[in-house]
């Protein structure tokens, strides 16, 4: 380690400029592309104006990576790509070579590594997740644990563009949600099915009363006086289980082994492709938490993927499918039972523009 | 749960270091608390851990930095607001808000600073 002692800490200088890290072929033709060609599910060429060809090798990586890892993927780098990768949004590692000849041998070391190469085309993406019990205070449940149970199963589907069109899966350990469950094809939110317990004596030590009120959406949480010292208060049916106030105060603990669980969402896209980006909607109200490797949900979101792939035309996301067939079609080939969770009945609804007696949109 | 001896006591504190049990403070675990810190605490710290705990026990939440500056500015006679948090900072350098709260022995602070 450089020796620092005796200097001031810099702080506050924000992000470097990442035009530094491009690769040379890109900063040379940045702006100004022609095409780009899929060349097989694990690689894809970009063709500049000028003529100018970049290549993406694309591997895909399980989110929570190691140290050893890293160095895994730097050492691929600085031998094929002059030390060129980059990370995308759903987590894939990208090498990006400006030679064709080193395609090759790269697939090659990948594979030696016992990596899956995949992901670009009409896919399963590489599933996009969040933290879970690794390290999360407000998990309803696991995120990595489910993510492989279900990458292991939809494996074919990485790495073969078998599907009519490409299928983004997410998973989110709670609904405040750091994946992007709100608009993925399928969508797997842990969910908490009962209100925070309240430790009084918790609460008045570790938590500012003001902040715990003012961090509940529904306004379920009131001031209170305990053993004549200011405390809160938690009026249940108001309760939608977001455990937000968790987050501001540790004497609300919300997790709950027996009742947490996920839930299933299907038919959200963020791209305006022929039809308008839309939201995910529900398709299974409850499975329970079933470590290690979540039998049901896995068994569920296969369901709703070969369904998918046997009805879709090509071309067609999950959700357009959906559309297309009509919704009690939907609940009709994957067998899903619709029950009074399908019916939107927030009660705060009416402030919004989502409210009316449709069923959940 | 992390904690650490003071004068044959058993203190609790979370992983950050901030105490568990409010009435545990006095000032003397201020004083080891801000040695954990790296601060040697003078009359300016000892001023602003006085307005902070008042602060908190009059609306339980500690002040947002906002406040705190503003509160320096007075203090200390100084108009410029940015002086006022340049002065803040030269007290409390990892964060003022934060480092403040736990040496005056308050929960951590939802705050960013």
């Amino acid at each position: 380690m450089p020796d620092v002692s005796g200097t001031k800490r810099i702080t506050d200088v924000g992000p470097h400029d990442y035009h530094d890290f491009l690769h040379p072929v890109i900063k040379n033709n940045y702006g100004k592309w022609k095409y780009h060609e899929i060349l097989s599910p694990a690689h894809m060429v970009h063709v500049s104006e000028a003529g100018d060809k970049i290549y993406s090798v694309r591997v895909g990586s399980p989110r929570l990576v190691s140290g050893f890892f890293i160095r895994d993927l730097c050492d691929l780098a600085d031998k094929y790509t002059g030390g060129y990768l980059r990370f995308t949004t759903r987590n894939n590692v990208e090498f990006l070579l400006d030679k064709e000849e080193n395609i090759e041998p790269l697939m090659n070391d990948i594979k030696k590594l016992n990596l899956p190469l995949g992901g670009i085309g009409n896919v399963v993406a590489n599933i996009v997740h969040t933290q879970g019990w690794i390290h999360c205070h407000t998990a309803a449940s696991d995120a990595s644990g489910v993510t492989k149970a279900l990458m292991d199963d939809l494996y074919e589907y990485y790495i073969d563009a078998k599907l009519p069109a490409k299928v983004r899966i997410a998973f989110a350990c709670c609904l405040n949600m750091c994946g992007a469950v709100h608009c993925s094809d399928i969508a797997v939110l842990g969910i908490h099915r009962r209100p925070p317990k309240l430790v009084p004596d918790k609460i008045i030590n570790l938590c500012e009363i003001p902040s715990t009120i003012a961090s509940c959406p529904t306004n379920a949480i009131r001031p209170d006086t305990y053993n004549g010292k200011p405390n809160v208060k938690l009026i249940e049916e108001a309760c939608v289980f977001c455990g937000n106030c968790f987050t501001v105060c540790s004497g609300m603990p919300i997790s709950d082994p027996l009742n947490d669980g996920v839930s299933i969402w299907v038919g959200g896209k963020v791209s305006n492709a022929r039809t308008k980006p839309s939201f995910s909607k529900l398709a299974v109200p409850y499975l329970e938490n079933d470590p290690p490797r979540w039998p049901k949900v896995v068994e569920a979101v296969k369901t709703i993927l070969d369904a998918y792939k046997n009805g879709a035309e090509k071309g067609e996301r999950v959700g357009e499918w959906i559309e297309r067939i009509g919704w009690p079609k939907f609940f009709n080939i994957t067998g899903f039972k619709f029950t009074k969770y399908h019916i939107d009945d927030f009660r705060l609804g009416e402030a919004t523009m989502n409210y009316s007696a449709q069923v959940r949109q | 749960m992390p904690s650490f001896a003071f004068n044959g006591k058993t203190i609790e504190t979370d992983d950050e270091g901030y105490l568990q049990i409010l009435d545990n403070w006095n000032k003397e675990i201020a004083e080891y608390l801000a040695k954990e810190e790296g601060i040697t605490l003078t009359e300016k710290h000892w001023e602003l851990i006085e307005w902070v705990r008042d602060y908190f026990f009059k609306f339980q939440v500690a002040p947002a930095i906002k406040s705190l500056i503003k509160e320096v500015g007075k203090l200390e006679n100084l108009p410029d607001k940015k002086e006022a948090n340049k002065f803040i900072y030269e007290l409390f350098p990892e964060g003022p808000a934060k480092q403040l709260a736990k040496i005056a022995g308050l929960p951590k602070p939802t705050g960013c600073v």
